[in-house]
């Protein structure tokens, strides 16, 4: 099965199953989890059920297109469901059927793998769904976002779609992936790989990377003060990979690590309370620690 | 007699929670049973990941009828003065439904108070259960707690379902919003449809019939003779820790063990670092042939029975891609100079306040050069040197960043390819070594030394960051340091006293440190180590011995930590208290301590002594002096002290026939001394007299 059918037979799957298909977001981003859609809709009282394809960058993955498992950039398909439904593991199970998998007679293990994101002020608790031993989806229950306790809590079910190819089209090697109609994945990825990679580890300028974080961070202070918490979090975006970059290029040490991150994750609280503020007025409860 | 089965249906717990939690389900049920006072012949509990099932069998109907003492208002207080009820006493005698000829007086520590009997009917079990299980349930405490549903009720994982039969009547109850059903669920991936139960048996025969094994031990069995067949058939080992086979144990419902292989390129890889990867990466074993030698064959457990294959063929296509990213980080590191990584070092803090791991490494040279010396041991000085300055570089490189696990190992592996030194590679490679206490023994004696030469740099700087080692957690692992520097004293024979160390560590980051913390200065700051010594030493002594804390206080000392020396004596200790000489030693060294507590030490004067008794004991003190002090130095503690019993009838007849007391105050203090002399041989063995018999 080509990349392009699993799209399209995921698309299919959670529109049946209630899910507004939006597009992914226009922005480099670490997973699906950071865009918008996650981020805010997971915020405040009101139901939503999305589902949107996300190619997620992060830079010291790069392997320049030599290593067959491992690249700066993937797909990733994206599931946010809110409130948690109840029979949420076998909704999952239905939509692996749906793309063909033999439930019956593959191992698949939900194998304990708690997500957080420091910089967003966000965690879970959930699993890695390992297929034969291959991760092929993180499956999580949102408990905070923003730094703020959630309620009602989000499930969210994130495929990584190049693993799951890989394993329904039984390949050893990511760039001899179909993207759809026998055009292999490498034609549209393996350049990018290399350039990307050479960049990452070895040309990007780590001053002018250095300068822009500070920019773009006193920019998004800028934009909430303004109220304006939907492009100040593009910003906080615009950090992150910035960090990303820095970070693969070993140009990042722990002690700044944590002084960075603490920068972003005060950010993107702030930004959570604006968007709850604008919403649904004071925010009820706060959590500090995860 | 009833049957009670419970079974709680969850979403994937983690392996590491399921024993604690299974425990604790067991306890509450039997506490809370003896609470309400319902019987029962025997309690069975089982769990996966998916379920916890406990068992009661032979349970009575309902709880025994039994009489209760109500306590009302203190006497005092229930009466005035005229001998009057009060409002107190009316009020309690109007909510127990009473009226006055039902009460009674009862006596306590606090003295008298009214109060009234009652007896309280037995209660059916039925009902009894319906009101404990989701007690139990709320009760149950864990490590991380989730929410999920509108419920909002704390716990693991979401729950599934809740089966409570009594005999074959279902017990409703409710907790966290789920009802209790007669419906659980099969096998994730195996059995589509839910299971009805109506009894134990049904329980038992429709999972085994779902690929649901619920029974710890037959999943256990099940792996082990697998795993043993295997070996058999391919003449090799396979190495399982206790948290990996748990893994397997508590991760599948239905286990089956595979092999598969690996391309036989991956083997020039170091296997450490084969093992690494696949153990903690993919929960996979790697295989080794009799000669200790990795094979290209590793082993997993899956939870279907996997006819077709296709959990080999995916497992063998992962660890692949696996060793494929081993061999780029390892292949990457290698490329870098090894011993120029010291320079990255300035730039990873160690702890804040505590600068960066450089500058630990300094500090570590310094102290890896003052161990050195009071182990004697110079003639490692230039190499543990070396290996301290370069010991942390492997921090920088992609193989420790991505696995912490390994450092430590990488540092030493690289230095290997350099063709470095072996004895610093070694070094360098043990260093972390040992984990803890109960850790197997490292044998190099460099590795030893450098290992508590870091571990005593952690601890002094924690310390001085004022970092507490209070309550259960030691997320610093203070006290694993701690209890690894005693375990490395007692295997490397390392017969030195630790206070001079402490000092010299305190000193020693007090020099390196820039910016010192206000209020802080060395002596405290040994004190402090010093104080965590002497607990860590306790309690290691107490649990790895079993020794009773008069022993302990027996063979500690106040002014010294000659922590081998210690472990020894104890040793000594407890194998005299198998034997009946020991008693005669613990008379001996009472009757000593007794007469010359809290007296200076005096000289001895030969010319003062008078009897005949006295000049004997002091004779034969003398003979066997030289001869007992060798046995000490030489760790022969239980020879030492039957030297001093030999000496027994002397001393009696000293006792009976010389009196200590004299009226000439020469010949007392004299005698004194003799006693005094006597006791300070005894005590290099231990203070008998502080042992409780």
């Amino acid at each position: 099965m080509s990349l392009q059918d699993i799209i399209l037979k995921l698309q299919e799957f959670w529109s049946l199953n209630g899910c507004c298909i939006v597009s992914g977001y226009d922005h480099e981003v670490g997973a699906g989890t950071m865009t918008p859609d996650t981020f805010f809709r997971v915020l405040g009282k009101k139901p939503w059920r999305i589902a949107y394809w996300q190619p997620s960058r992060r830079p010291d993955d790069g392997r320049y297109g030599e290593n067959p498992n491992r690249v700066q950039k993937h797909n990733q398909f994206q599931v946010i469901l809110k409130p948690v439904p109840a029979d949420g593991q076998n909704l999952y199970f239905n939509s692996l059927q749906q793309l063909g998998v033999d439930i019956r007679n593959h191992d698949i293990k939900f194998d304990e793998d708690n997500w957080a994101s420091p910089s967003l002020g966000a965690w879970g608790v959930g699993w890695q769904v390992m297929c034969d031993g291959l991760e092929i989806t993180q499956y999580t229950y949102f408990q905070q976002a923003g730094g703020l306790e959630l309620n009602p809590n989000s499930l969210e079910i994130t495929y990584g779609l190049e693993r799951l190819a890989m394993f329904l089209d039984g390949q050893n090697n990511i760039y001899n992936l179909t993207w759809g109609h026998q055009v292999p994945y490498s034609d549209f990825r393996y350049e990018e790989e290399r350039q990307f990679s050479k960049y990452n580890f070895e040309y990007a300028h780590i001053d002018f990377l250095r300068s822009i974080f500070n920019q773009y961070k006193d920019e998004a202070e800028r934009l909430i003060e303004a109220n304006l918490y939907l492009p100040a979090f593009d910003l906080v975006l615009k950090c992150s990979h910035t960090f990303n970059v820095l970070d693969a290029r070993k140009a990042i040490s722990i002690a700044e690590r944590t002084t960075l991150m603490t920068t972003l994750r005060n950010l993107s609280s702030r930004i959570a309370r604006k968007y709850i503020e604008d919403t649904e007025g004071e925010p009820e409860k706060e959590e500090t620690s995860g | 007699m009833a049957d009670f089965l419970f079974e709680l249906g969850i979403e994937e717990v983690p392996v590491s929670e399921i024993k604690n939690i299974t425990g604790q389900l067991k306890d509450k049920f039997i506490s809370k049973l003896d609470t309400q006072k319902i019987t029962f012949a025997s309690l069975e509990s089982a769990a996966t990941n998916r379920r916890f099932m406990v068992h009661i069998s032979g349970l009575a109907d309902k709880s025994q009828d039994h009489d209760e003492q109500i306590q009302g208002p203190a006497l005092n207080i229930a009466y005035d003065n005229k001998g009057n009820s009060t409002i107190a006493l009316k009020k309690f005698i109007e909510s127990q439904g009473i009226n006055k000829s039902n009460l009674i007086e009862i006596e306590t520590k606090k003295g008298t108070y009214t109060g009234t009997q009652k007896k309280t009917k037995g209660k059916l079990t039925y009902d009894v259960l319906t009101e404990i299980i989701p007690e139990v349930l709320r009760e149950l405490i864990f490590s991380k707690t989730m929410l999920w549903n509108k419920y909002r009720t704390p716990f693991i994982r979401p729950i599934k379902n809740i089966l409570s039969l009594l005999n074959s009547q279902l017990i409703e109850c409710q907790f966290a919003g789920i009802k209790s059903s007669n419906l659980i669920h099969g096998h994730n991936l195996l059995s589509a449809e839910p299971l009805d139960i109506h009894s134990v048996k049904d329980y038992i025969e429709k999972l085994n019939n779902n690929f649901v094994m619920v029974r710890d031990d037959e999943r256990r069995e099940k792996i082990l003779n697998e795993i043993k067949n295997i070996e058999e058939e391919l003449n090799a080992r396979v190495e399982l820790d206790l948290d990996s086979l748990d893994y397997y144990i508590y991760n599948n419902e239905y286990p089956v063990v595979f092999t598969g292989e690996f391309e036989k390129k991956y083997l020039s890889l170091p296997s450490e670092i084969i093992s690494t990867f696949m153990r903690k990466e993919k929960k996979l074993q790697p295989i080794y042939d009799p000669k200790g030698n990795m094979m290209k064959i590793f082993l997993g457990v899956s939870n279907i029975p996997d006819e077709n294959k296709n959990v080999v063929h995916g497992n063998e296509k992962v660890i692949q891609a696996t060793l494929e990213d081993a061999k780029f980080f390892w292949e990457n590191d290698k490329k870098d100079d090894f011993i120029s990584l010291r320079e990255k070092l300035k730039n990873v803090i160690f702890q804040k306040d505590l600068g960066s791991f450089f500058d630990k490494t300094e500090r570590v040279k310094d102290l890896t050069e003052f161990l050195a010396q009071i182990t004697r041991n110079t003639g490692l000085t230039d190499n543990l040197g070396q290996a301290s300055l370069y010991c942390k570089n492997d921090l920088v490189t992609r193989m420790v960043r991505e696995f912490p696990s390994l450092q430590g190992i990488m540092g030493g592996l690289y230095l290997r390819e350099n063709q470095y030194d072996e004895d610093i590679w070694i070094t360098i490679y043990n260093h972390y070594l040992p984990r803890g206490f109960s850790d197997e023994k490292l044998e190099h004696l460099g590795a030893g030394l450098l290992s508590l030469a870091d571990k005593i740099d952690n601890i002094t700087g924690l310390l001085y960051k004022g970092i507490k080692t209070s309550g259960s957690k030691d997320p610093y692992g203070i006290r694993r340091d701690a209890n690894a520097i005693i375990k490395l004293m007692i295997d490397l024979k390392l017969d030195f006293d630790l206070n001079p160390l402490i000092q010299f560590a305190a000193e020693n980051l007090f020099s390196h440190l820039k910016p010192k913390k206000i209020g802080e200065d060395a002596v405290t700051l040994t004190l402090k180590i010093k104080k965590l010594f002497n607990i860590r030493i306790e309690n290691v002594f107490k649990d790895s011995l079993n020794l009773k804390p008069d022993l302990i206080s027996a063979i500690m000392n106040e002014d010294t930590m000659f922590i081998y020396t210690m472990y020894q004596r104890a040793r000594a200790v407890l194998n005299m208290k198998k034997t009946t000489s020991i008693e005669h030693l613990i008379i001996l060294h009472k009757r000593l301590k007794n007469i010359i507590k809290n007296i200076e030490p005096y000289p001895i004067a030969k010319e003062h002594l008078v009897e005949k008794e006295e000049k004997i004991l002091f004779e034969i003190f003398n003979q066997s002096k030289t001869r007992v002090e060798e046995l000490i130095l030489d760790h022969q503690y239980i020879q030492a002290g039957s030297i001093i019993l030999e000496m027994k009838p002397v001393i009696d007849n000293f006792f009976n026939s010389v009196l200590v007391n004299a009226k000439d105050e020469k010949l007392k203090k004299n005698r004194i001394a003799l006693l005094q002399k006597i006791d300070e041989l005894l005590s290099k063995i231990a203070d008998f007299s502080s042992i409780v018999e």
